[in-house]
């Protein structure tokens, strides 16, 4: 076994929530580590900061919220926490042992209290095409802007969704050329839109943003919204992209790169796999690991904060890394006195605008399970809408069951591919709700592993900082 | 509730059970098969389905050897399923001195008993059949044939054609008591009342809680679950289903290129609320091994790990048998290599239960060899 090194707080995932969380922490004398998996701390939203701050002349069109982050990570590097990187973390026991590999070998550390602030992950969008080459997500259209300074010439844009708009609008401001946006958001609003709009004018701001963005976007690309039947083909790679318009006809893009959105749910791979309880959210039609107002999940001393706990934005993930950490200083060193109103109240601001902007990008069924029967649903195992169609007729209760009839959701993504649309689809034939379908059993590791790292734990070794 | 009527009910919806059902309703008996969650569901639907004489307590290879007679005719019995078990051979490597000597006292054990369908081999028969080893070893032990399955289908091809004879398989069915009248049983469950002349308890981990529901002896059964990982696909580089003699190890190569590393690495298990464990580092021992066996497992990603709960003797030797309770029969306890013998248990239990001389002697197995 690798040295067992013990902290009074272990942060896993150095984005907005974990940094806000091991400052905090670090101010009050507790010895945190951090574990994160990617060279450079930031997490998806300040992904390369420290980096790009350097260009920050040439790459303004990553745009001012981008550039905030700057002081967070600043904070964190001045803060004592340890940080150990290209980290991945693939089991936590309930004991609080932390499994994870770095560089080829495999450690433990154990802490008395553990921060899960692994975030989100993108929706993904089963449509006829989707799994040929040149297809992508927008969130690694984006991340090739912030970590390569670079992006596609070229592409077309299909889904929606605040990152979506943002994305696009980065890419414009890039003088990156854009064949087109097709906007799959059924742009209607109804009443139940406008009430929730209401509370979402604490966030003012934020919604003029977006506002700006989308007429931006409007004006400078060729522009389709109300789309339906959107499909993508090609014979090795993406060719190009079809789609019904809102007035009924159909319509086909040429384009070798097509990127694709349905906006972001939790990860919820480590904080499952670790036993945590999690609940169904129907609004944001995902799994929420079940906290309190501080983030304690149902494990004793285990805690969540960020998009991983709800998608609620940067601010409110900022919020609830530091709220977590003042939590936990109070438990290890001084009784609970913290004011639960103001936390909530606080809360509640940095992610007013939350319940109107998820009803408002609600992804339609159609874009969460494929309306062709051909499409592939999981990716690892190569499985079509059709195969899985059938495993379920044949009487399957769940998720679980499914993959001894079929093998869906067993292959390296883990489900994180197929998960939700299976629920889905098993929720719609047995005519129950997603809620009572419940999801994949997940196991360690949660993050690749490979044999002769796990082998190394035999040995003595040491993690590199 | 109706009260359903039956000649023989069966506990248990894994590899015992259903095999169990199959023998009993080939030979036209009215049999009934009741199973708490679903068929193959725990231990016998998630082993590593390792199809195996090599390396078998002397007291278990009768009943290993007549369980590998039906494995080679598995197609008669249950037909299609049976394509989902791939005969090769099994060797048990040394990988030094000491594992020499406790193989070649193994080889000479068994030639001294009689058995000739394991024996030893030098490192250059091992090498030449396995020319990707990375490493020289010390001999090991071969059998030709053994192999392996992928379980649940193995298990679910017996449910199968046990229902295609007659069997009745009700699942998600719970037994809550097993009360004996006269001469016959009855059993309260989740899904109603049933009566039984005789009633056979595979229920796996949980066979202790039904013999106490039974009043039946009080059975030394432990629940672990046995830990098992897959990797993601590899070229194809081991024709064969590998152990290191002396260690826990059992690694194989799925036809899909996946590796599949186990061994029988315990770890906790809650049989009360289905729910198992897995701890990783505690396979890392199995890893060190594998990769050193082939070097190129060292770079294979670990895409899955499970484990499935099963049940344990202290003397790891299974419960075969009548129970002290006329018309209750057992079959349990395989302490994680039962899923090979599960056609021979099959058969040898339906015997049993109908009064007739099973082919081989269960003496070694007797329900009540741990009763003072």
């Amino acid at each position: 076994m690798s040295l067992n090194q013990h902290y009074d707080l272990a942060i896993i995932g150095a984005g907005p929530a974990g940094m806000a969380a091991a400052v905090e922490a670090s101010k009050n004398n507790l010895k945190v580590l951090v574990l994160d998996d990617q060279p450079a701390v930031g997490g998806q939203v300040y992904r390369q900061i420290d980096k790009n701050y350097h260009n920050s002349d040439e790459l303004s069109y990553l745009g001012e919220d981008y550039w905030l982050g700057k002081k967070l990570v600043d904070n964190f590097w001045h803060s004592s926490a340890e940080l150990l990187s290209e980290s991945r973390v693939w089991q936590i026991t309930r004991d609080k042992l932390i499994f994870f590999s770095q560089k080829g070998l495999a450690h433990q550390v154990q802490a008395d209290f553990i921060l899960i602030s692994t975030g989100a992950m993108e929706r993904p969008m089963p449509i006829p095409g989707w799994t040929l080459p040149g297809v992508m997500s927008v969130g690694g259209a984006q991340t090739l802007l912030k970590s390569n300074n670079s992006g596609v010439d070229g592409a077309v844009f299909a889904g929606s969704g605040p990152l979506f708009y943002l994305t696009i609008w980065q890419y414009l401001i890039a003088g990156l050329k854009i064949v087109a946006v097709v906007d799959t958001a059924p742009a209607r609003l109804s009443l139940h839109h406008y009430l929730r709009a209401i509370p979402a004018l604490l966030q003012l701001n934020l919604l003029l943003k977006g506002l700006r963005w989308k007429s931006y976007i409007r004006k400078n690309t060729k522009y389709f919204s109300q789309v339906r039947k959107v499909s993508i083909s090609g014979q090795f790679a993406a060719e190009s992209l079809s789609f019904i318009d809102r007035y009924g006809e159909s319509k086909k893009l040429f384009a070798s790169h097509i990127f694709l959105h349905q906006g972001v749910v939790p990860n919820v791979n480590l904080t499952m796999a670790t036993g945590l309880k999690h609940y169904w959210c129907p609004r944001q039609l995902c799994w929420h690991p079940e906290t309190n107002i501080y983030g304690e999940s149902s494990l004793k001393g285990v805690f969540v904060a960020g998009d991983g706990s709800g998608i609620a934005g940067v601010g409110a993930a900022i919020l609830s890394g530091k709220t977590a950490a003042k939590r936990i200083f109070q438990y290890s060193r001084r009784p609970p006195i913290f004011s639960i109103f103001l936390s909530k109240f606080k809360r509640y601001r940095h992610a007013a605008a939350r319940p109107f902007l998820d009803n408002l990008f609600r992804p339609p069924k159609d874009w969460r399970v494929p309306f062709d029967d051909e499409t592939i649903v999981c990716r690892c195992e190569a499985l079509k809408k059709a195969d899985i169609s059938l495993a379920i007729s044949l009487g399957v209760a769940g998720p679980n069951q499914l993959k001894s009839f079929c093998r869906a959701g067993m292959g390296r993504c883990q489900g994180r591919m197929c998960g939700l649309t299976i629920q889905q689809m098993i929720a719609d034939h047995n005519n129950l709700l997603e809620k009572d379908i419940g999801y994949f059993r997940l196991r360690p590791p949660i993050r690749p592993l490979t044999v002769g790292e796990l082998a190394s734990m035999a040995d003595e070794n040491v993690p590199a900082k | 509730m109706s009260l359903q009527s039956n000649k023989i009910l069966i506990i248990g919806g894994g590899i015992q059970g259903c095999a169990t059902a199959y023998f009993l309703a080939k030979r036209g008996q009215n049999v009934t098969l009741i199973e708490k969650d679903r068929i193959g569901r725990h231990a016998s639907g998630v082993n590593a389905g390792g199809v195996r004489r090599l390396g078998r307590d002397v007291l278990e290879i009768p009943l290993s050897l007549a369980a590998m007679d039906i494995w080679q005719n598995l197609y008669q019995e249950i037909g299609e399923y049976a394509k989902d078990f791939h005969p090769c051979f099994y060797l048990k490597v040394a990988v030094d001195e000491a594992g020499r000597e406790i193989g070649l006292m193994r080889a000479e054990d068994l030639s001294r008993a009689g058995f000739t369908h394991e024996v030893w081999v030098e490192d250059d028969h091992i090498q030449a059949r396995l020319p990707h080893l990375s490493t020289p070893t010390h001999g090991g032990l071969l059998v030709e044939g053994d192999g392996w399955a992928t379980p649940w289908r193995i298990v679910q091809g017996f449910a199968n054609v046990a229902k295609k004879h007659g069997a009745k398989i009700i699942e998600d069915c719970r037994v809550t008591s097993l009360t004996k009248f006269q001469d016959f049983w009855q059993i309260q469950t989740a899904k109603g009342l049933f009566e039984a002349e005789s009633v056979v308890n595979c229920a796996g981990a949980w066979a202790a809680g039904i013999a106490r529901l039974a009043d039946d002896h009080i059975f030394p059964l432990e629940a672990y679950a046995p830990m098992l990982v897959v990797t993601d696909k590899r070229p194809k580089i081991l024709p064969a289903v590998m152990g290191v003699v002396a260690h826990t190890l059992s690694l194989k190569q799925l036809e899909t290129g996946q590796f599949v590393i186990g061994g029988g690495v315990r770890s906790k298990a809650s049989p009360s609320i289905n729910q198992s464990d897995v701890l990783l580092p505690k396979l890392s021992s199995s890893m060190k091994l594998a990769s050193k066996l082939f070097s190129e497992i060292g770079n294979a990603q670990v895409v899955r790990c499970w484990s499935g709960i099963e049940g344990y003797m202290p003397d790891n030797l299974p419960i075969i048998g009548r129970g002290r309770q006329n018309g209750l029969f057992h079959g349990f306890g395989f302490s994680a290599h039962g899923f090979q013998l599960g056609p021979g248990v099959g058969e040898a239990l339906a015997d049993l239960v109908m009064g007739q001389q099973p082919r081989i002697s269960l003496e070694a197995f007797r329900p009540d060899r741990f009763v003072n």
